[in-house]
């Protein structure tokens, strides 16, 4: 570690846990949406069971959320989009926080439709949904907000070189 | 971040159009074959149901399904009451019917039936009367 600078011995830690936190969050997206792509009709019963929006908007939700699932899952792995997949994703955990907390409070018994579209005999554990999707959510928000400063270092630096 | 989001629009919307041609998810503007809670005729004839009619008294006692209740909206407790009796002898489907597909009366009254009788298999008619007559 001798010949390690301070500076990169500081900075190595987070962005070791950044990667893993990208990994972990790319993993459950590319997962979760698999099965719902597979099956778009159980995954619309799904939807519907949320009662909050039914019949054919609940069927384009169907088939346009697991592929937007799946391409902000690989787009936070591919660096020219990583940016705009994160904020992607960053905003659907909110949703899927409001809905299962929706769910929660008027007590359905629900399929989440998280990473199975087919109905579980168990009912759902809504506590733990909300505190995975929170979990996901900080991962997100800190992949973010690190993409934010690389993206304006890499700015000042452009701009002190060009001066 | 404009053009994050576009390369991800495109690429969501590039996989929406390949589930629609793979036969993946059905198309979203075509009607549906069914709605939830409907049944088709030959089904409900194929599970021996309980028919419950909907329609005016002029109408049942002019013509009704085999066996049909006649089911008064304005009188719910006597019509329930005559369900109930039918049904816990013999539990069995309830099929609502009204005239048409078009009527929203035996939509209405099943969603209350589903309300009354939690533990009943409550269906609506696809078609209503008409698809009888057909």
């Amino acid at each position: 570690m001798a010949g390690i600078s301070p500076r990169i011995r500081s900075t190595a830690l987070p962005a070791y846990l950044l990667l893993v936190g990208r990994l972990v969050l790319s993993a459950a997206f590319i997962m979760a949406a698999l099965p719902k792509i597979q099956d778009p009709v159980a995954f619309g019963v799904s939807v519907e069971a949320y009662r909050v929006i039914t019949g054919k908007l609940a069927i384009w939700i169907a088939l346009a959320l697991p592929w937007l699932e799946l391409v902000t899952g690989f787009g936070l792995l591919i660096p020219q989009i990583r940016r705009g997949s994160a904020l992607i994703i960053v905003l659907l955990l909110i949703l899927f926080i409001s809905l299962h907390g929706s769910a929660w409070a008027r007590g359905l018994d629900i399929n989440c439709g998280c990473f199975s579209v087919h109905a579980s005999d168990k009912a759902p554990d809504y506590l733990w949904l909300i505190l995975r999707n929170v979990g996901l959510l900080a991962a997100c928000f800190c992949v973010l907000i690190r993409d934010w400063q690389n993206s304006e270092q890499g700015t000042l630096r452009e701009g002190a070189s060009t001066s | 971040m404009l053009r994050d989001l576009c390369i991800i629009l495109v690429l969501t919307a590039t996989g929406i159009v390949y589930s629609l041609i793979a036969g993946l998810s059905p198309l979203p503007w075509a009607e549906p074959v069914l709605e939830a809670g409907e049944i088709h005729l030959a089904e409900a004839q194929a599970l021996k149901v309980i028919w419950v009619d909907v329609r005016a008294i002029e109408e049942f006692e002019k013509c009704h399904l085999p066996d049909a209740l006649l089911f008064n909206e304005d009188d719910w407790d006597q019509g329930l009451f005559e369900l109930m009796n039918v049904w816990l002898v013999q539990p069995r489907p309830i099929v609502v019917y009204c005239g048409s597909e078009s009527c929203d009366t035996s939509q209405r009254i099943a969603e209350r039936l589903r309300g009354s009788l939690p533990n009943a298999e409550i269906y609506r008619l696809k078609g209503g009367w008409d698809a009888w007559q057909e």
